[in-house]
């Protein structure tokens, strides 16, 4: 029986949580890369000595579901008597657990009390630049995994608190901004040590027995949790399908397939079916499937869910190794997050029939993963631009669509603000702005995104990736599908831009402009059940025109007086269907 | 005779404290708030107290008028104009998901919807310099909407205006012309700091609140008059220092933190009465805990505030220096509950006035922590707002049942068990403040306030490892004490990105002078001298490469290139010190420069305390209290206002007073000092 009560044991537990989120602040602050302090491209969090996620703190959502994998496999590796205090290893081995790109580098250190292991500390991140093919590192058109940039296997770059100096010069020869690259490399190793000082502060104050009682207690709870939503949940087989669409290296169509089996004690993914893995880099390993899978169940069985090892134990995934959600070396990963984002779109879009109040419709789903990079022409020093863009999401029961939000992979997530990108790139934004087309229904799709560059530099590189070009995001209930996403290139002296879905180190020269163009969201309901003064509040916010308001939703409005004209409005929608 | 008065208007009452400059004598008075017009709860409570404003020599209000108009939507019809292609940049926001795993989440609703949002052609670059004229003519337009429309504030804020603010400022020139009566706010007066999104959202919430600010204050300002007061009152802003109502007018978002500020600011002046330079306050109410940190006598203020933020709601920027309060959901009406899988919480919802605790008898059923602290004998049944108020110790004990039953306890570790989760609570926002900030909390003081910041703040203290626990004379007005001793502050911030190693001096001197030259235009025009200024400098530095920076501090004066060199190692220590290592070899750069201007107002010597108690008089009998490490144990009971200077006496024991009850444990002693203060340290003797 318990030696601690219950309510010192919920203190405790809270205050590893605490330790986590206080390890994600710190690295945040302290980065030299826009891609993780002004997007906030990373995570964190603690496992138990036996890689047990206990905490994390909110991140990408897509790192976070690796976390469990990432530790694992460092313990596969060295096997926890050759772990030393202060040691930290570096992994980003997307096959074996880090489980994401190469660009997300994991690191992991094991947090001792009087000598004997109490848990891990891991946080992983978006590396600007880690070499491979490509400025910015990865790639739209990588065949192999070895185009992609260094690869760290599980090393140890701290021995005991000590720097292994071999690597650190690696890495600072194999990259194209070591500087900067070093840089994050220190501060994400700082920030661990954050959390070891609170766990050992944790393991001083009450006991170790105490902390590690907490933790299994807090384990329980969170096992108790799942098993208590899957009580409520429908229980049956669902199944949905579609394509990953990025036409990346010439590939248009990946057919991708899941069947959801929820009982009352599991959920069950299986991708059987799916297309093989393609020599594109849009696939994902087994553990980027995995952490989909917490993602998607996640978002089904309590958005609220402290997030933790014994929550996430009913997600089982099944399917042959091989496929484009389990790809195995050598498959190029470094656009993975399409095949991530669209196994959890695959999940919600299975339930949402039967699950309406936690899945909106379809949204833009694709982060479009943008890299504007290049040799200043004024320091003469390379930039690389990277970021994610935000676009439309779908309607729900009862809303509409949230417009300009990150993606389901992406969470707390940031846009680079337009005086930041322009202080620190030789570009202008022109254009910031709602993108507005989106699914039409009782509840209507949100908005994406216009954001518009205007190359200053003599030259610049463009890499970009996004699906959903010519699968638009769905709509439920009949309401309609939103709109695409794509990427449009206005070269000089030519009036028609180049659009597509995906460019590949594509040149650009001064003067010249790329507008990357997000997806509005699908719509809930049918158009015309839309209430008349909802789509009157659209007309006055230049939203939809008068025209559209007839057209999608059967409102005739007085463009004069701006009221809705209540007959006209009857007639025309009870003609139809 | 002159005294000084303060109102500050809290969620239930208003409380006025006044000080004697002459005898050093203060009072206190209550009244009820008065939500339909708050300027009715002010004037009650000067009526009540029975002052004659006409000797008032200072005048001080907190005020909620900014942070209620924000919170219930309730400010004026606003428009914006915004470079062209960006009008949708005030809602698309930092397109961030915090709520990470629910597909449900809603972004915050912009405060000036899209039919009100105006584009014009315009660009300037990042160096300030024209990139494309401004549009004048494309201006005529949205006057003509905005006037149909019957838009009453507009708000202003172009790409860049950090470095150029001509754009903005003709613009407001044409619109003033064509519409005397709108109220209009131009980001680059507000603040001069790169972020569109940020800086725009702040420009629209100054807007927003600008005429239901400005009204509130002249009405009060000019009953005010009606009852006599001769001087120019004052209302206290977030940033900790006080500005005339004329300089609030123009910028009211500074009052969005202006009630919670006094109880930090009145902290400060404690440790400068009493020689402690390092702080932590400590405020419980009814609903909240407030907690911030005072270091070196400086308060900390943040640019990082953002209205209604939560951890999974991403809130309205504010990107003006308020000072650093950490504020939680649980104070005494925070209701105990368990979660669905067996935890039990306290907070953040809140039982409030009504139906109030269990104990109050007024149909509450839920058990808060009063409840708790109540059967735990931390709170006498008998002396519950002095007496004032009957409570049922009997309603309390049922409240408990459930939970009891619950985890299988008695109701007195029921009790206990509420008292440890909100004091995990609180130890967390009291850590988030200090050790996790880089501090040592045995450096610190620790000043409890409230109505609860005495019951709990002792045992906090302690846990926290604080030097001593301070528990001030009417501890549950101690925030409107504090408002007595402002001074005008005015905060100013200019961008300018420049490396440290070749950085042009003179550009950052004639920076320095320039924020100097207008803070003190400003002040000359209100009449106040020179000799009542003073200038504090700072500047927010980074490692190349990095965006977010250390504000280090900067001495003033022109700066030379030996000054430069140390601000330089400060920024390394300081960098040290927040997150564990520093680059030395690595560039580093200035982001923003700095300056605070304070107008200083003379500070009245406060009178001591009159010392004709005694223990045996104070004493009031004994009383089983409940304490986390030591179980049950017997206490005495004394009453405050007859405790001598002086005393110092063992725990366990529990000192009453009207509004308060200080809970001393076996390990603490209990003096009390010359200015009535009760000062609570670990006894010498045990540890």
């Amino acid at each position: 029986m318990s030696r601690i009560d219950p309510f010192t044991r919920e203190n405790i537990g809270q205050g590893l949580i605490a330790a986590a989120e206080e390890m994600f602040a710190s690295w945040g602050r302290t980065s030299q890369s826009t891609i993780i302090y002004e997007v906030l491209d990373y995570a964190a969090g603690l496992t138990d000595s036996r890689a047990n996620l206990i905490g994390q703190a909110n991140g990408v959502t897509g790192f976070l579901g690796t976390i469990t994998y990432g530790v694992k496999s460092v313990i596969d590796k060295f096997g926890l008597d050759n772990l030393k205090p202060d040691d930290i290893v570096l992994t980003n081995d997307p096959y074996t657990g880090s489980g994401t790109h190469l660009c997300d580098v994991s690191a992991v250190m094991p947090i001792y009390y009087q000598g004997e292991l109490i848990a891990f500390a891991s946080n992983k991140g978006h590396w600007n630049e880690i070499g491979g093919m490509n400025l910015g590192s990865w790639s739209t058109g990588s065949t192999e995994i070895y185009q992609e940039g260094l690869q760290f296997p599980s090393i140890k770059v701290y021995r005991e608190g000590e720097l292994n100096t071999a690597v650190r010069d690696m890495i600072a020869a194999n990259c194209r901004t070591p500087e900067m690259t070093l840089g994050d490399l220190y501060a994400q190793t700082a920030s661990l040590r954050i959390a070891e000082r609170r766990v050992v502060e944790l393991c001083d104050k009450y006991g170790r027995e105490a902390v590690k009682e907490s933790i299994d207690s807090l384990l329980n709870k969170g096992k108790q949790r799942a098993l208590n939503e899957l009580k409520d949940m429908p229980k049956g087989t669902f199944s949905s399908e579609g394509y990953i669409d990025t036409e990346s290296n010439g590939i248009d169509d990946v057919y991708i397939t899941a069947e959801i089996t929820i009982t009352d004690e599991k959920f069950i993914i299986d991708i059987t079916g799916s297309d093989e893995q393609v020599p594109a880099p849009i696939n994902c390993t087994r553990y980027g499937a995995l952490s989909a899978a917490r993602v998607a169940y996640h978002s089904l069985a309590s958005p609220d869910a402290q997030p933790n090892e014994g929550f996430y134990s009913p997600i089982e995934l099944k399917g042959p190794q091989g496929t484009v959600f389990t790809a195995t070396r050598p498959a190029p990963i470094s656009c993975n997050w399409e095949g991530f984002a669209h196994l959890t779109d695959l999940v919600a879009r299975a339930l949402a029939p039967v699950m309406p109040e936690r899945i909106t419709a379809g949204h833009f789903l694709s982060i479009m993963g943008t890299i504007v990079g290049g040799i200043d022409d004024d320091s003469g020093s390379p930039f690389v631009l990277c970021e994610p863009q935000a676009g439309g999401w779908g309607a729900g029961v009862d809303k509409d669509g949230e417009n300009g939000l990150v993606a389901i992979d992406d969470g707390d997530t940031y846009n680079i603000p337009v005086e930041v990108a322009e202080h620190k790139y030789p570009i202008r934004v022109e254009q910031y702005a709602f993108n507005l087309n989106s699914g039409a229904g009782k509840y209507r799709g949100g908005y994406g995104l216009y954001r518009d560059y205007r190359i200053l530099n003599s030259s610049a590189d463009l890499t970009v990736i996004a699906s959903r070009y010519r699968y638009p995001p769905w709509g439920v209930a009949g309401g309609q599908q939103g709109s695409p996403n794509y990427i449009e290139v206005y070269h000089q002296d030519e009036e028609e831009p180049v659009t597509r879905p995906t460019f590949t180190n594509y040149s650009l020269v001064e003067g010249e402009l790329v507008r990357f163009v997000t997806g509005g969201g699908g719509g809930y309901g049918k158009p015309e059940e839309r209430n008349p003064k909802r789509v009157l509040e659209d007309v006055r916010d230049g939203f939809i025109t008068v025209e559209e308001a007839e057209n999608a939703y059967g409102v005739c409005l007085d463009a004069e007086k701006m009221i809705v004209l209540k007959e006209e409005t009857e007639k025309l929608r009870s003609n139809r269907p | 005779m002159a005294i000084r008065v303060a109102v500050d208007i809290g969620g239930t009452f208003t409380d006025l404290v006044s000080l004697n400059e002459e005898t050093g004598e203060i009072t206190e008075e209550k009244a009820h708030t008065t939500p339909r017009n708050y300027a009715r709860g002010v004037l009650n409570s000067i009526d009540q107290s029975g002052l004659s404003l006409e000797e008032a020599s200072y005048f001080v209000h907190g005020t909620t008028v900014v942070i209620n108009a924000l919170t219930e939507k309730k400010g004026a019809k606003t428009a914006l104009i915004t470079t062209r292609g960006f009008r949708d940049v005030l809602e698309i926001g930092r397109s961030r998901r915090p709520d990470m795993y629910n597909y449900y989440f809603s972004k915050p609703e912009p405060f000036v919807r899209r039919a009100f949002r105006f584009e014009v052609t315009e660009r300037l670059n990042n160096e300030g310099e024209v990139v494309t004229p401004l549009a004048e003519e494309e201006l005529e337009d949205i006057i003509k909407t905005c006037r149909d429309e019957g838009v009453e504030a507009l708000a202003v804020c172009f790409l860049h205006s950090y470095a150029n603010p001509e754009h903005e400022k003709r613009c407001q020139e044409i619109i003033q012309e064509k519409l005397p009566g709108i109220s209009i706010t131009i980001s680059s007066d507000l603040i001069r700091e790169l972020r569109e999104f940020e800086r725009t959202s702040t420009t629209v919430l100054n807007a927003y609140v600008q005429p239901v600010t400005g009204s509130y204050l002249n009405t009060l300002e000019d009953e005010l008059d009606n009852i006599g007061l001769k001087i120019n009152p004052h209302a206290m802003q977030s940033n900790g220092g006080s500005a005339t109502f004329s300089m609030a007018r123009k910028t009211p978002i500074n009052l969005v933190e202006s009630g919670p500020v006094g109880g930090v600011i009145a902290g400060k002046v404690l440790g400068d009465i009493i020689g402690e330079e390092n702080v932590i306050t400590f405020d419980i109410g009814g609903t909240t805990a407030k907690t911030s940190l005072i270091s070196r006598g400086e308060l900390k203020v943040t640019k990082d505030y953002k209205v209604e933020e939560t951890p999974r709601f991403p809130g309205y920027p504010i990107k003006l220096p308020v000072v650093d309060i950490i504020e939680i959901g649980n104070g005494g009406g925070s209701i105990a509950w368990v979660d669905d899988v067996g935890s039990l919480q306290v907070g953040p919802e809140s039982a409030g006035a009504e139906p109030g605790p269990a104990c109050y008898n007024q149909g509450g059923m839920q058990p808060t922590l009063t409840d708790a602290n109540l059967v735990a004998g931390r709170i006498n049944p008998d002396n519950f707002l002095g007496g004032d108020f009957e409570v049922s110790l009997e309603q309390a004990h049922k409240s408990l049942e459930e939970i009891a039953s619950e985890f299988n306890i008695s109701i007195k570790e029921a009790a206990l068990g509420i008292i440890k989760r909100a004091n995990s609570n609180m130890m967390n926002a009291l850590k988030l403040i200090s050790v996790r900030r880089g501090y040592d909390p045995r450096e610190f003081v620790m000043v409890g306030q409230g109505g609860n910041g005495a019951v709990m703040g002792p045992e906090l203290g302690k846990e926290l490892r604080v030097n001593k626990i301070i528990i001030p004379p009417r501890p549950a007005t101690f925030s409107a004490f504090g408002m007595l001793m402002t001074d005008l502050r005015q905060d100013r911030i200019q961008t300018q990105i420049m490396s440290l190693a070749d950085c042009d001096l003179a550009k950052i001197n004639s920076i320095y002078q320039q924020l100097e030259n207008e803070a003190r235009d400003v002040y000359f025009q209100q009449g106040i001298k020179d000799q009542d200024l003073l200038f504090i400098r700072s500047a927010d530095i980074r490692y190349t490469g990095q965006e977010h920076t250390v504000q280090t501090p900067v001495e003033s004066g022109k700066i030379t290139d030996q000054e430069l060199k140390s601000i330089r190692e400060k920024f390394d220590q300081l960098h040290h010190n927040y997150y564990t290592f520093n680059l030395p070899e690595s560039q580093a750069e200035f982001v923003n420069l700095n300056l605070t201007a304070y107008a200083t107002v003379s500070k009245p010597e406060l009178s001591r305390a009159s010392d004709d108690g005694s223990l045996e008089k104070a004493y009031s009998g004994t009383r089983a209290i409940l304490f986390n490490e030591f179980g049950a144990q017997e206490s005495k009971v004394y009453q405050r206002q007859h405790l001598p200077v002086a005393t110092s006496i063992n725990g366990p024991l529990a000192v009453e007073e009207s509004k308060s009850v200080t809970i001393i444990d076996p390990e603490q002693k209990l003096e009390v000092d010359q200015y009535g203060n009760l000062i609570i340290t670990s006894r010498s003797d045990i540890r």
